[in-house]
This record gives structure tokens, C-alpha cells and sequence, in this order.
């Protein structure tokens, strides 16, 4: 009894090794739909979950979304923030740094001497510093004694890149050298940006700030939660977001998002139509295959089952190389777009491959109705 | 008989066809769809991204440095240069009007307010003058609406905007809380000793901006003007553009452009050219564009595209394959007929002609079908998602029918060169 399974099962699987090879043209018609199919899934499924990340990362270039003031401030009193709050910002979120500047503002009295004029402009001390450099001739070496000046003051100044700028307030004085220009078309262009502790001797403000700018990446709802949390962490200043920036990003993350899932999900059903009906084409075929079985004493339900293991097999075939494929394709495609590849997430791949098994069966399933044909008929060359 | 035996064909195996057909039209309606999508997406997410408000910055070209901080400015009222009120509409005549959706002229003054409920005037209160819904008279004869709550949509009020020719004023939230102002209240607002006359304003909304206007009194700017002593004047106008992401061209000086160049440039709306032609028309300004929206916008913008080209591309070349395989598949099962035109003595070119007519066939109809599908599809995503949908485009469907066609071809392509070799015999002994 035993012997006979066994031999059954032995013929069962010569059976569709012998379906499978029977024609290679159609075998390579059929992998290459089924992984066409993988390989587009995987690669969606893939780019849905890195896009999303990506396009929260990519409103950094907005720059800061969040500040820390201190609580109650009124125009006659800008109050100020010890310089240790900066510590206290957790810096490592799920979705990525958080990027903390600190910064003191005051008003102070601007000159250069070569050009020799002299007006009162905004300094804000800001730490860390950046410079970009805009002349064509290399940066000068940095002494800590160099500052960032807004276009609308380095115009008024007349002043020249590497110019030496001085900063009064009383009897206190800094001078600096100007390493860049700044022109964004907002109020740092009416400022002078120098070094924190520079700015602090000159105020006479030691270890105090006005304000920490912070660029919190992720998803507008986990934005929001950092904002309570941070809130409950630092009791005596105010966090608030830059609402202009958070609101804007949440719309447009919204938008994104909605295009992406409907697009992928619609692009993935409409693969696996596309697929299927390929496959069903293919497997209307058989009914030769199927007449002589049921012709030599093939129970139909065992002629099903051996049509159905041909197609799983098909299946797990063209999800395994599809859906490699479609990985690799997503790492490319990641690369050209963000220009940082697309992580592979592992998952991606075997929930890829198990779809495209599910079309595969799903496919063969108009076999079914071979079921009910009659031998003689398919052989006759009727119907 | 050639056109016969195609008919033929189509008629003698409904089922395989339909099926063939089937698989063609849901290929194309995922090309259409995403095709018309990614055309559409760009211009769409432009227009949401103003809501990030105004991406340039126009000012009085001869103006003093503003001494700004926490987004209040430290100046005297007398310091600094104003800019009339009554050029703003030629803003609307620039070559890029269309692209124009909303501006904002602005006057921020200190000014002391008188609330009802207090008993004592309040001192250095920032009160801004601005439209709130305004209605510009246009050069042209039209109208155009427009005013802060556009150019600034982020900024959420409870109650209502004034109106801009009524004794009415918006009070910042943080303000109001402090100094315990309702709406329905009324506030006194005046500027120096002389001018503490009560005239009460009728207090008609609460504003949250979430920024230093949380502390001020928005007034219309007639009012502003009045306190001011500056009639018919402003001093800083935001304005919202739709624009262009900026690539190298457009970053470069138009001052060094050839003449080519030059137009090519102003013929783009980039924000750097629609800030070049507003400076035209309105002459001793100085417009600036916020850099930190345009380049902001720009980038993201520039990722978003691509991105949606990309799961275009992935979607075509899925339809492209699918499809081929199951034009292939169709001519392989008929490998017994074509030995059998072959034996009674057709050439393998009249066979292949043969069979490619029918392909072409199909792919037309199938090709037609998915358009039509796909378009209805795009319209749905496009309601759904932004509330508009994409206009159906001919461009569409013309790549539609040509990848349908072209891919078809393809797909019969392999399987017919093998059948042109075979011999009639051994297919019709069914060997």
C-alpha cells in the first residue's frame, strides 16, 4: 500500500516535471510574465516603504520646523535660555537626526572699516556655525574669528568677502573677518551671524541663548509627538512648531503619500490581472493534455491537483528570480531618484514571492472547468 | 483572402482572443493610468505647495536695515521707505499673471491699544496693517481676489477675517489671552499722545499663526495707514507664485544671458524669473525670493517626480512583459496552423505578415479599450486624491497604442522566427 503511494507520488511529480518541460518556449513565456510580475511588485512593494521615509527626510531642505523660546516672552522682555538646553533636545529619532542650532540675538552697532561706513544691524550668535563659501578663491583659514553676513547688511556695508567687520555694543567689541555671504530672501539676510561665544562676551549674555531651532525629520504625526514630548521634557521654554513649514509638510506628505499608495495598489491588482490573463491564455491550452488524462483513467481531481503543482511551481519559480530582480531594480531606481540607494527590506521578498504563487494558482484556476469536458470530444477535435 | 483569413481567426477562437485582448487592455490601462497620473501629478502638488505661503519678498529698494528679531522689528515707525499701494495691480499684467495667485501688501507699526475690558492704554503693541480678502480693481477691467488668508494659509483664525473698509481688527491669539479680548469686543488703537481718541474697532476674529503674530493686532491696512501717517503706502508685499523647480539655468544672472537665453529664461516660470518681471513693473523695489520655500519646494518637487517616473516606468514595463508574453503565448498554440499553411504552400513572410495583422489587431482594440479604462481610472485617483481630475490627453493615447502595438510585435517577434522554421510535417503528424 505504502509502495503504491509512494510510486504515485514518484509519478505525480515525473508528470509535471514532464508538463513543465514539455515546451520551452511556453515555460520562458510563463516565467517571464510571473516575473515581471514579482519583479514589480517587489520593487513597489520596496520603494512604497523607503519613498515614504525618503520624502520626510527630503523636507529638511525647508530647514527648521521646530523652536524652543523661552516662555513669556513680550516685545519689551526677550527673555533668554540657558545654554545647556541644547543637551536636553533627545537628537536620535526613529526617522533620523534631529539637527539643533542654538542661537542669541541682539541688536548691535555694525562698521567696516575699509569702506568706513557703520550702521545698527542684527547679530545673532549662532552655534554651530556654517559657512558657506561663495568666492572662487579657497576659503581662508578659520581662526574662530569669522562670521556669516546677510547680503542686505553686506550691501549697506559695502563690505568684500575676507573684509574685517567690527561689532560694538557700549564698550564691548568683537571684530570679524566675513567668510560668506548669505542670501536667503528672509531676515538672515538682514543679520550678521557670528560665532555663539563671540556673540555672548558682546551681549554679555555668558552660556544664554534666545532661541534652539530644530530640524525634526519624519512624519507629521510623529513630528507632533516629539513637540509634546520635548514640551513635557523642557517645563520652563516653549516649544512650538514653525507652523508655516509643519502644516505645509503635513498637506503635501498627505498628497505623496495618497498618490503613492493608490498608484502602487492599483499598479500591483492590474499586474496581477495582466498576469493572470496571460496565464489563463496559456492554460486553455491543455485541454489535449487534459482529455488524454481523463481519457487513460485520470480521476479529475487528480488531474487538477497535478495542473495546479505545475502552476505553484511556476509560481515559486518566477516570484523567486522576479522578485530578486525587482529588489535589485528598486536599489537602482532608489539610486537615481534620492541618490542613496533604497534599503532592501527583507520582508519585501518572500511576501513578493507568495503573491506571485497565489496568482499563479489563482490563474489555473479556469482549468477547472477542463473538468467537466469529455474525452472524446477534445480528441474528435470538437469544442 | 488575406483580410479572410484574419476575420477568420477572430471569429473561429472568440475565447482565446478575448482573453489575448484582455490581458492587452489591462496592460495599457496600467500605462494610461499611471502615465496620465505622472503627467498631471507635477502641476497639481505645485499648486499644493503654496501652501507653504508666499515664495517671494517684495521691498522698498532704498529701505533701511530692518531690525528684526523673533519677527518683530526694532525700527522707529519714521525709519525706512514705504512703497504705493496704488501700483500694486500692475502686478497682474506681468507676463506671468496666470502664474500670480495671491499677494499681500503688509505695514507693521508700534502702536498703543485701549481694550475694552482695561481701563489703561497699552504700550508698543505691533499692530499689521493688510488686506484680508481683498478685491483689486485690474488694469485690464477684472477683478482680482486676494489678500493674506491666501498668501498665508497656514494661518488658522477663529471668528472671521475683517473687512477691509469696516472699523473691524483680527487680534493675535496670545494677545488676546493675555489681555482677556473676545470677539465681539472692541479695542481702541492709536499712535502717540495726541491720537488717544477711543475709536473702537470691533474685534472679529482670534488669530493663531503660530508666529510673532500671535502677539500682534491685524488691522486693515487703510487703518494701518491712517495711524501711520503714511496714506496709501506699504512696506513689504508677499507674494505667491506657481513656479518651476529651478535647475542651473535658471540660477544664473540674467544680466550675462545672450539674447536667447534671456528670453528662453523669462519664458519659464521660474521664481526667479517671475521675481525679475515683478521688479519691472513696480519700480524702486527690491523682490527677493524666500529661498528657503522656492529651493525647499524645488527639491521636493524635483525627488516627487521622479519618484512617480520611476513607478510609471516600473508599471510600463510589467504591462510591456505581461503582454508580450501572452502575444508570444498566443502564437505558439498555433504552431499546428501555421504548419499547415506552410505545407499548402504559403512563404514564412505571408505567415508572419498574417499573424502580425492580427496582433496589430488586437493591440489596437485592446490597446483603445485600456486606454478608455485606464482614463477612467486616472480620473479616480485624481478626485480622490486632489480633488481634480487630470484632463484625458491625446499624447497619452497615442504612446498607449504604440507601446501596445510595439510590444505585441515583439512578443510574436521570438516565437514567429522559430516558427518560420519549421517543417510543415513533423507539427502536422503532431510530433
Amino acid at each position: 500500500m505504502a509502495a503504491t503511494r509512494s510510486q504515485n507520488r514518484q509519478m505525480f511529480w515525473r508528470i509535471v516535471r514532464r508538463l513543465l518541460g514539455a515546451n520551452r518556449t511556453r515555460l520562458f513565456a510563463i516565467l517571464l510574465a510571473l516575473g515581471a510580475g514579482a519583479a514589480v511588485t517587489a520593487a513597489l512593494l520596496n520603494l512604497q516603504i523607503d519613498a515614504k521615509r525618503r520624502i520626510t527626510t527630503e523636507f529638511r531642505a525647508f530647514g527648521p520646523n521646530v523652536l524652543v523660546l523661552p516662555k513669556n516672552t513680550s516685545l519689551s522682555d526677550s527673555g533668554t535660555l540657558p545654554e545647556t538646553i541644547a543637551h536636553s533636545v533627545p537628537a536620535n529619532l526613529p526617522s533620523g537626526r534631529v539637527v539643533v542650532t542654538s542661537h542669541l540675538y541682539f541688536v548691535a552697532a555694525v562698521s567696516a572699516p575699509e569702506s568706513g561706513k557703520s550702521l545698527a544691524a542684527v547679530v545673532a550668535g549662532t552655534s554651530p556655525l556654517v559657512f558657506i563659501n561663495v568666492s572662487p578663491l579657497p576659503a581662508p583659514p578659520r581662526a574662530g574669528r569669522e562670521c556669516v553676513v546677510g547680503a542686505k547688511v553686506a550691501r549697506q556695508l559695502n563690505a568684500q568677502q575676507t573684509a574685517q567687520i567690527s561689532l560694538t555694543i557700549g564698550d564691548r567689541r568683537e571684530t570679524c573677518q566675513i567668510a560668506s555671504f548669505l542670501e536667503l530672501g528672509g531676515p538672515e539676510d538682514d543679520r550678521v551671524e557670528i560665532d555663539l561665544g563671540a556673540a555672548q562676551r558682546l551681549a554679555n549674555l555668558s552660556g544664554r541663548i534666545s532661541s534652539l531651532e530644530l530640524i525634526v525629520p519624519g512624519k507629521p504625526s510623529e513630528i507632533q509627538t516629539y513637540i509634546t514630548a520635548l514640551q513635557r521634557e523642557l517645563p520652563d521654554a516653549d516649544v512650538r512648531p514653525i507652523r508655516q513649514f509643519t502644516d505645509a509638510q503635513a498637506r503635501i506628505y498627505g498628497r505623496i503619500s495618497g498618490v503613492l499608495n493608490f498608484t502602487i495598489g492599483t499598479v500591483l491588482v492590474l499586474t496581477a490581472l495582466c498576469v493572470m490573463a496571460a496565464m489563463t491564455n496559456v492554460a486553455m491550452e491543455r485541454r489535449n493534455d487534459v482529455g488524454l488524462m481523463k481519457a487513460i483513467g485520470g480521476a479529475t481531481r487528480r488531474v487538477l491537483r497535478l495542473f495546479l503543482a505545475e502552476a505553484a511551481l511556476l509560481g515559486l519559480a518566477g516570484g523567486l528570480i522576479g522578485a530578486a530582480a525587482g529588489i535589485v531594480l528598486s536599489i537602482w531606481l532608489g539610486k537615481q531618484v534620492f541618490g542613496v540607494a533604497a534599503q532592501p527590506r527583507l520582508i519585501v521578498y518572500p511576501v513578493a514571492v507568495a503573491l506571485t504563487i497565489i496568482v499563479a494558482i489563482l490563474s489555473a484556476y479556469p482549468l477547472r472547468r477542463l473538468a467537466s469536458i469529455r474525452p472524446a470530444s477534445v480528441f474528435r477535435g470538437e469544442a | 483572402m488575406f483580410l479572410r483569413l484574419v476575420a477568420d481567426s477572430f471569429t473561429r477562437r472568440p475565447r482565446r482572443k478575448v482573453l489575448t485582448a484582455a490581458a492587452l487592455s489591462l496592460g495599457m490601462a496600467v500605462v494610461t493610468a499611471a502615465l496620465s497620473v505622472s503627467l498631471d501629478v507635477g502641476d497639481r502638488l505645485a499648486s499644493e505647495f503654496r501652501s507653504l505661503g508666499a515664495n517671494l519678498l517684495v521691498t522698498p529698494q532704498a529701505d533701511s536695515l530692518p531690525l528684526e528679531i523673533g519677527g518683530v522689528d526694532y525700527r522707529p515707525v519714521n525709519a525706512g521707505a514705504y512703497l504705493p499701494e496704488a501700483d500694486l495691480p500692475k502686478i497682474k499684467t506681468v507676463f506671468w499673471h496666470n502664474n500670480i495667485i495671491a499677494f499681500a501688501p503688509m505695514l507693521e507699526l508700534r502702536a498703543e491699544a485701549l481694550p475694552l475690558a482695561s481701563q489703561n492704554w497699552i504700550d508698543g503693541v505691533s499692530l499689521i496693517g493688510t488686506w484680508a480678502d481683498h478685491t483689486v480693481p485690474l488694469p485690464d477691467g477684472g477683478k482680482f481676489q486676494t489678500g493674506i488668508a491666501k498668501t498665508n494659509p497656514w494661518w488658522q483664525i477663529e471668528g472671521r477675517w475683517f473687512s477691509d473698509d469696516a472699523k473691524e481688527c483680527v487680534v493675535g491669539a496670545t494677545f488676546a489671552q493675555k489681555r482677556h479680548v473676545k470677539i465681539g469686543d472692541s479695542i481702541s488703537l492709536a499712535t502717540g499722545r495726541v491720537t488717544r481718541i477711543p475709536s473702537p474697532m470691533k474685534v472679529t476674529g482670534i488669530l493663531s499663526s503660530g508666529g510673532p503674530e500671535d502677539e500682534s493686532i491685524l488691522v486693515p491696512l487703510s487703518s494701518a495707514q491712517s495711524l501711520a501717517g503714511e496714506p496709501g503706502e506699504y512696506r513689504k508685499l508677499y507674494v505667491s507664485a506657481l513656479t518651476k523647480p529651478e535647475d542651473d539655468f535658471a540660477r544664473r544672472d540674467p544680466k550675462t544671458m545672450k539674447a536667447d537665453e534671456f528670453e528662453r529664461w523669462s519664458c519659464s516660470p521660474y521664481v526667479s524669473s517671475i521675481a525679475y518681471s515683478i521688479k519691472e513693473v513696480l519700480p524702486g523695489t527690491d523682490v527677493r525670493v524666500i529661498r528657503r520655500v522656492a529651493e525647499g519646494e524645488g527639491t521636493v518637487l524635483t525627488r516627487v517626480r521622479a519618484l512617480l517616473w520611476m513607478v510609471t516606468f516600473a508599471a510600463l514595463l510589467a504591462a510591456a512583459l505581461a503582454v508580450g508574453a501572452s502575444a508570444a503565448a498566443s502564437v505558439i498554440e498555433r504552431r499546428t496552423e501555421i504548419g499547415l499553411m506552410k505545407a499548402l504552400g504559403a512563404g514564412s513572410g505571408t505567415v508572419g505578415f498574417l499573424l502580425a495583422a492580427e496582433q496589430l489587431v488586437l493591440a489596437f482594440v485592446g490597446g483603445g479599450i485600456g486606454y478608455s479604462l485606464g482614463t477612467l481610472l486616472a480620473r479616480l485617483v485624481g478626485q480622490k486624491i486632489f480633488g481634480v481630475a487630470p484632463a484625458p490627453s491625446v499624447l497619452v493615447l497615442v504612446a498607449v497604442l504604440a507601446l501596445a502595438a510595439g510590444v505585441t510585435l515583439l512578443g510574436s517577434a521570438i516565437p514567429l522566427r522559430r516558427a518560420s522554421r519549421y517543417e510543415p510535417a513533423p507539427i502536422l503528424r503532431g510530433e
